[in-house]
């Protein structure tokens, strides 16, 4: 009779994501596309923001845009109204992607030509933090009447993002927010991050954001 | 919530081990998850049944160690739970240090024949 034995295995279930996640930002440096992992919590203004950077931006180059909002294509035939390609992704009501479904809707969007491709991840500020996309660059997007109390609250989504823009301060005299206050927070958690507040119905703010993402994009390419 | 996939993505990757390793027969799979990991364990054995359902690990028992996170101040060095401790060095009451572990996800360990 054989006897039961204790096995070590030791193996990071993150593991194989992330090694997904490096082999397909290798790939689309190669194919000199920059994919853009756009997140934040639902209603925080990810679609208004891409509409106004597609507005933008597409006149200089060509865009694509990947919508994953769970179930619905309203976002997806929004932004096709603009003339970028679009697709629609089914998560299936996951709660985030992952770099294998990242590029199978890489794959259907086809990205040959393509400068800047966008990803609208699943509303959530939990799930999208933990998985590596394979993005170029992350971003993510608070808005000022979810409170300036955030970074304390999802620490993990602010440290793993390159930038952070600070949506709807069309509407800060309304809300109690402080800017200043995020800034240091968020600040202490990730040291490197940039903060831009902007207001995507205004389009203040907008020179800074959209000059940071024609640089990144630029830059990818060498 | 996520942990469905990630779970069947773990009962993947242990049918795999066993095959390549010749075993036939597992008793127990341990799971290590850190205080601060965005897996929850209740969640994990909620979802457990429906992940081994009709896999190798059917009967298969669940055990799942939870890891602490601990980190150290980097004032003065001295390690200490961020979470029993809101944060704050116990001993100097600095707000900066550095996790040493708390976000692990990881399969330990395999009880099998
Ligand atoms: N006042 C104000 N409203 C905004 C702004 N950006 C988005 N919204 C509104 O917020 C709601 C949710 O925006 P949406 O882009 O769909 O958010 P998403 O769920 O993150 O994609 C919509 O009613 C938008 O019109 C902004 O800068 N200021
Ligand atoms: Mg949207
Ligand atoms: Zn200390």
């Amino acid at each position: 009779m054989n006897t039961f034995k204790i096995i070590e295995i030791k193996e990071s279930v993150f593991a194989n994501n992330d090694r997904q996640a490096s082999l397909l930002r290798e790939e689309l440096k190669k194919r000199k596309t920059f994919l853009l992992n756009l997140m934040s919590s639902p209603g925080s203004g990810k679609t208004t923001t891409v509409l106004k950077t597609i507005e933008a931006l597409k006149d200089e180059m060509k865009i694509g845009v990947m919508e994953a909002d769970i179930d619905s294509d309203v976002d997806a035939s929004l932004v096709s109204k603009t003339g970028v390609k679009v697709i629609q992704l089914h998560t299936g009501g996951m709660c985030h992607l992952d770099a294998y479904m990242t590029k199978q809707g890489l794959d259907e969007l086809e990205i040959e030509g393509l400068d800047l491709v966008i990803l609208e991840n699943v509303g959530n500020l939990v799930c999208p933090a933990e998985f590596d996309t394979g993005a170029s660059k992350s971003v993510m997007i608070l808005s000022v009447p979810e409170g300036d109390d955030k970074p304390l609250k999802y620490p993990l989504m602010f440290s793993v993002v390159d930038i952070l823009l600070i949506n709807k301060i069309d509407a800060m005299s309304i809300f109690d927010f402080n800017i200043e206050k995020v800034k240091e927070r968020v600040k202490k958690i990730n040291p490197n991050i940039k903060v831009i507040p902007i207001s995507a119905k205004t389009g203040e703010g907008f020179d800074e954001w959209i000059n940071w993402l024609r640089e990144e994009v630029k830059s990818w390419k060498k | 919530m996520h942990e469905l996939g990630v779970m069947i993505e773990v009962v993947n990757y242990v049918e795999d081990f066993a095959k390549k390793n010749g075993l036939t027969k597992i008793d127990t799979l341990v799971l290590q998850i850190g205080e601060l990991s965005a897996i929850i364990p209740r969640y994990i054995e909620a979802c457990y049944p429906a992940a081994i359902d009709g896999t190798m690990l059917e009967n298969t028992k669940l055990k799942i160690e939870v890891l602490p996170a601990n980190a150290i101040c980097r004032e003065c060095s001295k390690v200490f739970n961020v979470v029993q401790n809101n944060k704050i060095c116990p001993r100097c009451g600095n707000e900066k240090w550095e996790l040493l572990c708390g976000k692990e996800f990881l399969i330990k360990e395999i009880i099998a024949c």
